[in-house]
């Protein structure tokens, strides 16, 4: 009460007080930008940091169904996961997957996107409609792609036995290369669109009068492209890799509506591992193992990706 | 950009364009197609590549088997909520993050981003249990609060994106006519900040009404389950496939995404790509 009064008493001086004001609103300023943030934080930290955190614990715990709680092993799990050649293997599997995923995505993605980048009748239509793949529940890309790849009555198989291709229908979704091509093309059709979306922003943003120049010197299309246009799109290139790559080592629902990781363990992605070994063995102890394994895959492509997207932050 | 002007550039462009656009919208024409022809039609060694009679047979099996209205039914309810709930969230921490200076600002906002890189499938691993001890496992709210995984992180990143671009003279003027933070952010950035917030509505309600990974793990009741596990236990657990009620199922599920998407594409495609492409 004193020391109010006091405050109170001593008279103002203009310059320091209005300062002082002035420093007492940017703290409040600050408290209130916090503020903002803590709804977003709080469910951050309890549905996203603390079940990492817990997961990654759990890696060095024995934990099953039939046990009480988790007891502590160290680096057993890791031992047991590298000792078992069907969790290596489904490591091979996923690169398999993720690479060829990745470039075929891309690689049509930006073909696409440059077909689509050239001025005809109905062009701003179709981007739009271009998009629909990529809006499809994947259940629903799986359920399309399993119905075309189908062994009896399939669009493939008609297909290939009216041109010639193969004598008798093949069961691709039983074959181990078929799986695994079926899954590839259907994350690759799911995949497109969003990479053709990328591509086009770049191209966009492309100088017409370097592409002209370089015309007047008697470059053709594909030198165009290659001197020009990719060098051109390398910064997009290089995130759309990346999300790519995240997305794919990602990935869960086509390949285990379409396939369940088989058959036998041909399409047995990571992703699809982790969740045989926790909601089928009700290994967890395992299932979290082979999951920071899996972190350790995605770590460094993400790595890449943050600092693009730091890059503008001050 | 390309010069097509020779025959032998517009030749290899028309046959790259052609089979490119084979590729993308065949798949979505087949699927159309094959839920409207007669299962007769259906099951042909040679298929038919246009239906020689147009039925709802499909339509209506895939309606009374199963559960499909209920499941779709309860995809909305948590896809909306789920995408209610993220967007609030995204929209205050991505204004905080653009508009205000803080300490620890940069390192949280660099934590929400690596959250990309935590495989969804880990997380899930310890998401169950933590769900059963809150009571929340095999509820819709718990799958709406688990849905926060997918939706959050890039959400607040596309809304950081845009709240950036904001001028800050427009925030500093009504500062300066003596309006509260809170009162400038509702009342002058909101309302022109409805394209993008639109857009990461969107793209939660996506990532929400497609996932098939959570909801088939959380969900156990059949009354609470959601569309994507619902398609996959009602036509793929069956020896004589119903394909013709799988794709019309399918549709059906496809739909609401779909009409959302094209009254929305124009402002989707920008906020999607935003950040990413500079």
């Amino acid at each position: 009460m004193a020391a109010d009064a006091a405050t109170v008493a001593t008279p103002p001086v203009p310059r320091r007080s209005s300062h002082a004001r002035r420093g007492g609103l940017k703290a409040a300023e600050r408290r209130f930008g916090m503020l903002l943030l803590v709804p977003a934080l709080v469910a951050f930290c309890g549905v996203i940091l603390l079940p990492f955190a817990k997961a990654l614990g759990l890696s060095l715990f024995k934990y099953t169904i039939d046990m009480d709680g988790p007891e502590f092993i160290g680096l057993g799990n890791f031992a047991r996961v590298l000792g078992d050649a069907a969790v290596r293997g489904s490591f091979v599997t996923t690169l398999v997957f993720v690479g060829l995923t990745t470039a075929c995505s891309i690689f049509l993605g930006l073909v696409w996107a440059l077909i689509m980048n050239q001025p005809f009748r109905g062009q701003s239509a179709l981007r739009g409609v271009s998009l629909l793949p990529w809006i499809m529940p994947a259940t629903v890309a799986a359920f399309l792609w399993g119905w075309i790849f189908n062994a009896r009555f399939g669009l493939i198989n008609a297909a290939s036995l009216q041109l010639g291709l193969i004598d008798f229908p093949v069961a691709w979704l039983s074959t181990p290369y078929g799986a695994m091509a079926a899954v590839v093309i259907t994350k690759t059709w799911l995949s497109i669109p969003l990479f053709m979306a990328f591509f086009l922003a770049g191209l966009q943003s492309m100088d017409q009068e370097q592409i002209d120049a370089a015309r007047a010197d008697g470059a053709q299309n594909w030198d165009v492209l290659k001197d020009h246009v990719i060098p051109h799109l390398r910064p997009v290139l290089l995130v759309t890799v990346v999300l790519g790559v995240i997305g794919n080592l990602q990935h869960f629902d086509t390949i285990w509506a379409l396939t369940a990781g088989g058959p036998v363990r041909a399409t047995t992605v990571l992703s699809v591992q982790v969740y045989r070994l926790a909601f089928e063995q009700w290994d967890i102890g395992m299932a979290a193992t082979v999951g920071v394994l899996w972190v350790a895959t995605i770590m460094p492509p993400a790595y890449f990706y943050l600092r693009h997207l730091m890059k503008g932050v001050e | 950009m390309l010069d097509l002007s020779s025959r032998h550039a517009k030749l290899i462009f028309a046959g790259v364009a052609l089979t490119m656009g084979l590729f993308i919208f065949f798949p979505v024409y087949w699927l159309v197609i094959s839920s409207f022809k007669s299962s007769q039609e259906l099951y042909r060694i040679t298929p038919t590549l246009f239906p020689t009679t147009w039925t709802l047979d499909h339509f209506r099996t895939a309606l009374t088997r199963g559960h499909l209205p209920l499941h779709l039914f309860n995809s909305l309810v948590v896809s909306l909520s789920s995408a209610a709930i993220n967007t609030t969230m995204a929209v205050y921490a991505g204004y905080s993050f653009a508009k205000y200076r803080y300490f620890g600002r940069k390192p949280v906002m660099l934590l929400m981003l690596s959250a990309q890189m935590f495989p969804f499938g880990l997380l899930l691993i310890t998401i169950y249990p933590q769900l059963t001890s809150w009571g929340l496992l095999d509820t819709r709210a718990g799958l709406v609060l688990s849905y926060v995984v997918f939706a959050l992180p890039v959400a607040t990143y596309m809304l950081y994106s845009y709240f950036s671009q904001v001028p800050n003279e427009l925030i500093e003027a009504a500062r300066a006519d003596g309006a509260s933070d809170l009162r400038i952010f509702h009342t002058i950035v909101l309302p022109v900040s409805l394209p993008p917030i639109i857009t990461v509505f969107l793209y939660s309600f996506m990532w929400s009404w497609n996932d098939l990974l959570y909801s088939l793990t959380l969900i156990v009741s059949e009354d609470k389950r959601t569309v994507a596990p619902g398609l996959l236990l009602t036509y793929l657990n069956e020896s004589n496939a119903d394909w013709g009620g799988a794709m019309a199922a399918s549709l059906m599920a496809a739909l609401p995404v779909m009409v959302g998407f094209i009254l929305l594409q124009r402002y989707f495609i920008q906020g999607v790509t935003a950040g990413a492409v500079k």
